[in-house]
């Protein structure tokens, strides 16, 4: 099974890059998951997003609804997949160190 | 992707993950021995499995009728071939000429290959029936991937996102692992969205006792499809019905049909059995779920083990009834767009809604282009039994079997300006889809059928 090490603390991931403990999210994870993203840089708008849907999961243990993301964040899907290449569930819910979404999704 | 000698297959769940499906996986050693055991057990007990084993002529009328065949062109898609995978197994073991002549009869024997064959294969299949339908025989091809996803089951070979599914289920009486407190919190949003859109006050009653309907949404709908919810939501305000959604079960799927017909699918039915007593609701109503309606309408009866007290009726039939009935005001000019409908294969070969869904849609759309072969007859839009697998090569499987779908999308012209609508009223066609029109550059968004519903409808 893949894994990254962040600040020497070695973080077990998925098949699809997913992290399978979302306790041991931290910022510098994101940073390290951003880059197996293909995105160099987390901006102010990522972290918008990022922010949300972490908060979102600590909350209800589950990822928002997508039109709701939009809503909060104020950007529109287009947008959020200029920030996320692999869209909303599948990048910028592996950055926010959510679980990996099952179901018709 | 787990790499097996070429073969493309999805990734598999791990034995802790069978264990939370309550499978313990059989050591390799006796997978062999096993699977020829619980073969034997299918056979004796499935009459419709034998009729496929005995009766193919391989006449091949099933090979350009089914899209993953046209899709990839892999002899092992041809439906017929497919079967072959474990009729020539069936035929080694169970019969008289397999057991004497072997291989000179197209029989052999079982081995560790072969099974992973049958996961990379009976998993490309997408259980759409179109072969069934179209066979001199009669025979459901559907059956034997269906038996064969049974006996890998049992063995412990599941998807991760079937088996995933199946423990979220299980965990919280949904498939995407819904809160109740998410479900609360999704549900008031959409009544301030419902509110900013539409001007309407629209409620979503969460384990209401004593409301008169429970209505089961697909949880996909929390995450993906918003007007879905909202249309539901305003249909049944608007005929001022009691209703509610139970969190017990949020959730119109039943993946138990698609990789365990026996302990899974049954647990969903007892549990939607418990919510409808508990909350003392006197109907059902089902959302847009193709796989799902097929085993709650058709499966259900035969295998719930309490009293069945409830009639269970699908939204798009109780729409279709207020439209005949002359008690919905729908303006189909307030959408502006034009629509194709993609019929999902339960729904129209499983359950017979085809005429259901166009007498809504012809209420809701002015203009309603119909793709052809349609209703009975129509393609699979290559998501059937959630192939909904995103590891990049099994992805590229899913473009390519949503490629008869696009051509047929294509010819209608809906996408021709950009603004067409393709409504596929099925969590799993949705899902599928929202990705695969652009994939294929169609022009069009994919809507749900209660969606034009709810944008239709014409408020006092």
């Amino acid at each position: 099974m893949p894994s990254i090490n962040v600040n020497g603390v070695e973080i077990e991931q998925d098949e699809d890059g997913f992290i399978v403990d979302p306790s041991l999210w931290n910022e510098d994870v994101a940073k390290a998951l951003a880059a197996q993203e293909g995105i160099s840089e987390l901006t102010e708008e990522h972290w918008k997003v990022v922010n949300y849907l972490r908060n979102y999961y600590l909350q209800f243990q589950i990822a928002p609804m997508i039109r709701k993301l939009c809503k909060e964040t104020g950007f529109s899907l287009k947008k959020i997949y200029e920030l996320f290449p692999s869209g909303p569930a599948k990048g910028a819910c592996k950055v926010a160190g959510l679980p990996k979404p099952t179901g018709c999704v | 992707m787990p790499e097996y000698k070429g073969l493309k297959m999805p990734a598999k769940a791990s034995a802790e993950e069978m264990r939370q499906i309550h499978i313990e996986p059989v050591p390799d050693d006796q997978k062999v021995e096993m699977a020829i055991q619980y073969l034997d057990e299918m056979r004796k007990k499935f009459r419709s499995f034998v009729l496929a084993m005995e009766s193919c002529v391989k006449c091949g009328l099933c090979a350009e009728n089914c899209h993953t065949y046209l899709g990839t062109r892999d002899p092992n898609n041809i439906p017929t071939n497919r079967a072959e995978l474990i009729r020539k197994i069936y035929r080694r073991y169970f019969t008289l000429e397999g057991r004497w002549f072997g291989k000179l009869v197209g029989a052999e024997d079982l081995n560790l290959d072969i099974i992973e064959q049958w996961y990379s294969y009976f998993y490309q299949c997408n259980e759409c029936r179109r072969c069934a339908h179209v066979c001199p025989f009669g025979i459901d091809t559907c059956e034997v991937t269906m038996i064969g996803r049974q006996i890998l089951h049992w063995l412990g070979i599941v998807p991760k996102l079937h088996a995933s599914v199946g423990a979220a289920m299980e965990r919280t009486g949904n498939h995407t692992g819904l809160t109740k407190p998410a479900i609360v919190d999704t549900l008031e949003f959409l009544s301030e969205e419902i509110k900013d859109e539409f001007g309407v006050d629209v409620e979503f009653p969460v384990d209401k006792e004593g409301a008169d309907i429970m209505y089961v949404p697909s949880s996909a709908d929390f995450l993906l499809n918003p007007y879905t919810l909202m249309g539901a939501g305003m249909f049944f305000t608007y005929i001022g019905a009691n209703w509610t959604i139970p969190s017990t079960i949020t959730e119109a799927g039943n993946f138990g049909l698609l990789f365990d017909q026996q302990h899974t699918m049954r647990h969903n039915f007892t549990r939607l059995l418990h919510a409808a007593q508990k909350l003392g609701v006197k109907k059902i109503v089902w959302g847009e779920c193709g796989h799902g309606w097929r085993a709650w309408k058709m499966y259900l009866p035969g295998m719930a083990d309490l009293p069945l007290r409830w009639p269970i009726t699908h939204i798009h039939d109780e729409v279709a009834y207020y439209i005949r009935t002359n008690q919905l005001k729908l303006d189909p000019y307030k959408l502006g767009r034009p629509v194709t409908l993609h019929d999902p294969c339960n729904y129209v070969r499983a359950c017979g809604l085809a005429e259901t869904m166009r007498t809504v849609i012809r209420a809701c759309v002015a203009d309603f282009r119909e793709m052809y072969p349609n209703k009975e007859n129509n393609f699979c839009c290559g998501g059937g039994s959630a192939i909904l697998f995103d590891d990049p090569e099994m992805y590229q499987l899913r473009i390519k079997f949503s490629q008869k779908k696009a051509e047929q999308v294509r010819a209608t012209g809906v996408g021709k300006d950009g603004n067409g609508i393709l409504c596929a009223p099925c969590s799993i066609c949705k899902a599928q889809l929202y990705p695969m029109v652009e994939e294929h550059e169609l022009g069009v968004e994919v809507k749900g059928l209660i969606d034009l519903v709810g944008m239709a409808l014409v408020w006092k």
